[in-house]
């Protein structure tokens, strides 16, 4: 006994580590949504290109378009243009479209969309930079300033990391003489960049630019420059302004290197411009619309993948092994009793056509006609099987009566009996008339309130939308069900009813 | 909080929970397979006849609804008979006739039967009215057990019936079960009838209960239940052990009356015994069961002899508690 009971424990801990694990994965793997209404955020990022065409000439304009698949899942990128062709080349971890058209004019608009979103995103791939770069030659003043900041940053730093965030502070402080000669009087952002790239590139460490966006809701954004630079294990960022370290989560990168943004022939007084919005979508929604695109996600190997009549099917099968144990806990834990223990699952099923209130009004005064017929038949001695194909008989002709009535007032509803609440209908009478039979009145009636108490509960459990929607879309909840049903094999506890019943026992020790 | 401190009280006296009996009892002492022989009151008592336990004389069987009228020759040499479905539960469906004059019948309540309702009555049997699950079944036919007079001061109408649960062959507890008026003459609790405890040690009745509380009088006859001695109580326990043999059901409820001509008689097993003898008996069941599995694993799970099996629970579960020490 002892090993059976340990068998038994095992075997339901395996089941629930199967099916926590499988939960785990699809929530913390697999990024699943944790109930229907999770919202991810979509960015949709504008950029808007304008300039004026030179006449007759033909146009080529190039501008950089961030790399797909970094930290951020794409959804979906458009190019919108009249009478250009547009062609996206790939060079050195760039993404660069090239819109070309023979001959335009005028003031010509050129838009870029991209819709992104954080979720089900792969992390970011981290493509080996070079770690050494020859020195430029530096001569005259230049070198004398460069040599007395490289100096003090190399007293002050301990490796690459922190010899960058030294040079950075160094740059910015405009005031030192040595960075004022660097920078000559143009303090831009880029210089600022350039004279930083200048000094690490003396000290042979190897930097580049990258221009971001900030992922947030803007009307006009310029993408902002941020250094970088591979230390053999990871591309580290800083910003040139304030030596800030790391990117953060909101920015975009757009593309990296010196190169301008835009690049263009036959045009003039080109301006882009970035807007950014955002969206937002439900988790499944977004998983669907990847999955259109061929994009892969959780749906594959779920039930998802089944066609949607079929799924419609299962978000009710799913349901009824959590129906089931909520029957199991009503009669080992509580004690009440039911007709047998699918039969208020099975009332439950059939409450999903009739709805709850008028199912219940439905069930009990067919199920009192039923019984009243019975009854009146017993007196009348007849037969068991006589009897109870009588009584179906007049269920049928009681459910057809309240039909009737159901349409001619108007209520859409009492024709709902269909035929699946109709067969469940006649099996609980015959087992509330074979407990009337076998144990009385008093005792029918209780079994049947257990039994419509019970369904009422397994409905309204059975219905909840964001259970259906977990059970359905994590199955292995379902192997955790059938881990503490095993458990419940073994309960050996008293029922709350027979702490009643057995009150007697214990009120005698107080007196 | 009301509901851990009746739990803990609960444990602490030993009372069998339904999940308990179910799951550490029924489960693992009674094979499914054996059920059939206490189910069917014919095969049970047939096997009893063969092993010599005493049962009430059986006259005949009807089984089809051609059989209904071999009636009439079935119980011509009798005055008063007893008909009772052969897979009926909870005494449902039985009928005492007490006596006979002509064509017409007197139940033991005083009602006139014609041989009518008496053969529809049968015919509802076999049709399975009162078997469990609607089966088709037997209409048994056999000797009315007549009460001691002892007993009759103590319930109205019916005969009491003695239950014992045996497990392992050991008794563990016992009740006396006396119909009221409640109960329309049957001896079964949940119809109404009140349990009396017995002590296993002596056959003395102790308090009772009805309807889960406890109670003190017969409410219909008002005498006081307890205090009295069953009789033959040795023959009662010894017939009770060994139903165990003759079964092989380790946990078992055995349901004796005691004719007031025969002495005690066998009337049914019941392989999922009811958990009210606990109130009646005021003790734990669990309580006297694990006693038992104790001695059991002590014996390496040799089966002792009758006799020895039944002074060792009359020794452990007497009222004024174990007498080993006052024995030896």
């Amino acid at each position: 006994m002892g090993s059976v009971k340990l068998q038994a424990r095992l075997l339901a801990v395996f089941l629930l580590l199967l099916g926590g694990g499988s939960i785990a994965y699809q929530l913390l793997v697999q990024n699943v949504p944790l109930s229907q209404d999770e919202k991810d955020p979509v960015w949709v990022v504008d950029a808007q290109v304008s300039f004026s065409a030179k006449a007759n000439k033909p146009v080529k304009v190039r501008m950089f378009v961030p790399p797909l698949g970094e930290g951020y899942t794409t959804l979906n990128e458009s190019f919108i243009s009249n009478n250009y062709g547009v062609n996206v080349n790939v060079e050195k971890g760039n993404r660069q479209v090239t819109w070309s058209s023979r001959r335009a004019e005028g003031s010509q608009y050129l838009y870029y969309r991209l819709m992104l979103t954080p979720r089900y995103a792969d992390a970011p791939e981290n493509d080996p930079g070079p770690q050494f770069r020859p020195a430029p030659t530096l001569d005259g003043p230049d070198k004398l300033a460069a040599d007395a900041l490289l100096e003090p940053i190399r007293q002050h730093s301990a490796d690459v990391e922190t010899f960058i965030s030294e040079t950075i502070k160094r740059v910015n402080e405009l005031e030192n003489d040595n960075v004022q000669l660097l920078l000559g009087s143009d303090v831009s952002p880029e210089n600022r960049a350039n004279v930083i790239d200048l000094l690490l590139a003396v000290a042979h460490i190897p930097a580049e630019p990258v221009h971001t966006l900030r992922l947030a809701e803007s009307q006009e954004q310029q993408p902002e420059l941020w250094l970088r630079s591979f230390n053999g294990k990871k591309w580290l960022y800083f910003n040139p302004l304030n030596g800030q370290q790391g990117l953060p989560e909101d920015r975009l990168v757009w593309w990296s290197g010196p190169g301008p943004l835009l690049n263009i022939e036959g045009g003039k007084s080109a301006d882009v411009s970035f807007s950014v919005h955002e969206n937002e979508m439900s988790a499944l929604q977004l998983a669907q619309s990847l999955r259109l695109k061929d994009v892969s996600s959780f749906i594959d190997f779920s039930l998802y993948e089944l066609p949607l009549p079929a799924q419609q099917l299962y978000r009710i099968l799913v349901m009824i092994p959590v129906g089931v144990m909520l029957v199991l806990f009503i009669r080992s834990l509580i004690g009440m009793e039911t007709l047998g223990t699918f039969t208020p699952v099975l009332i439950a099923l059939a409450f999903r056509e009739t709805q709850v209130v008028w199912g219940v009004l439905l069930f009990t005064s067919i199920t009192a006609i039923g019984l009243s017929v019975r009854s009146y038949l017993e007196h009348l001695k007849l037969q068991l099987l006589p009897r109870l194909s009588v009584v179906l008989t007049f269920v049928v002709i009681a459910m057809a009566l309240i039909s009737l009535l159901g349409y001619k007032l108007g209520m859409g509803s009492g024709l709902s009996v269909a035929l699946f609440p109709m067969v469940i209908l006649t099996m609980v009478i015959e087992r509330t008339s074979i407990v009337w039979e076998e144990r009385g009145g008093t005792q029918s009636l209780k079994v049947a309130l257990g039994t419509l108490v019970a369904a009422i509960f397994c409905h309204l459990l059975m219905v909840w939308q964001p259970l259906v929607y977990f059970v359905f879309t994590f199955p292995g909840v379902l192997l955790c069900l059938a881990a503490i049903m095993v458990l419940m094999g073994h309960y050996r506890g008293y029922r709350l009813t027979e702490l009643l019943r057995f009150r007697a026992m214990v009120d005698g020790d107080k007196r | 909080m009301f509901w851990s401190k009746t739990r803990k009280a609960l444990r602490a006296r030993g009372v069998m929970g339904i999940n308990q009996r179910n799951g550490d009892y029924i489960l693992r002492y009674n094979k499914r397979s054996l059920y059939p022989l206490v189910d069917d009151k014919i095969q049970t008592k047939q096997m009893a006849l063969d092993a010599g336990i005493r049962v009430p004389h059986m006259y005949g069987t009807i089984a089809t609804e051609q059989g209904i009228s071999t009636l009439h020759r079935v119980v011509e040499q009798h005055r008063d008979f007893v008909i009772k479905p052969a897979q009926g539960a909870g005494g449902d469906g039985i009928m005492v006739i007490a006596d006979r004059f002509e064509d017409y019948f007197r139940s033991a309540s005083g009602r006139i039967i014609t041989t009518e309702e008496l053969e529809h009555h049968i015919s509802g049997i076999i049709s399975g009215i009162y078997s469990l699950g609607g089966h088709r079944d037997q209409a048994l036919i056999e000797y009315r057990v007549r009460s001691t007079e002892l007993f009759n001061r103590i319930s109205f109408e019916g005969v009491p019936d003695i239950r014992i649960i045996v497990l392992k062959g050991y008794p563990v507890a016992a009740m006396l079960r006396l119909p009221t008026r409640q109960s329309q003459g049957k001896a079964n609790l949940h119809q109404g009838a009140i349990g009396v405890g017995l002590d296993l040690a002596s056959g003395v009745t102790l308090g009772g209960t009805w309807h889960n509380l406890k109670i003190e009088r017969h409410p219909d006859t008002a005498n006081p239940v307890a205090g009295l001695t069953v009789p033959d109580w040795q023959e009662c326990l010894e017939l009770a052990a060994r139903c165990y043999d003759l079964t092989g059901l380790g946990y078992l409820g055995v349901d004796l009356v005691m004719d007031h001509e025969h002495g005690p008689m066998m009337l049914e097993l019941n392989a999922r015994p009811g958990l009210n003898i606990q109130i009646a008996m005021d003790d734990g069941l669990l309580r006297r069961c694990q006693i038992v599995e104790k001695q059991l694993e002590a014996l390496k799970d040799e089966t002792r002899p009758v006799a020895e099996r039944v002074a060792f629970s009359k020794q452990q579960f007497a009222v004024a508690g174990p007498v080993a020490a006052q024995e030896e």
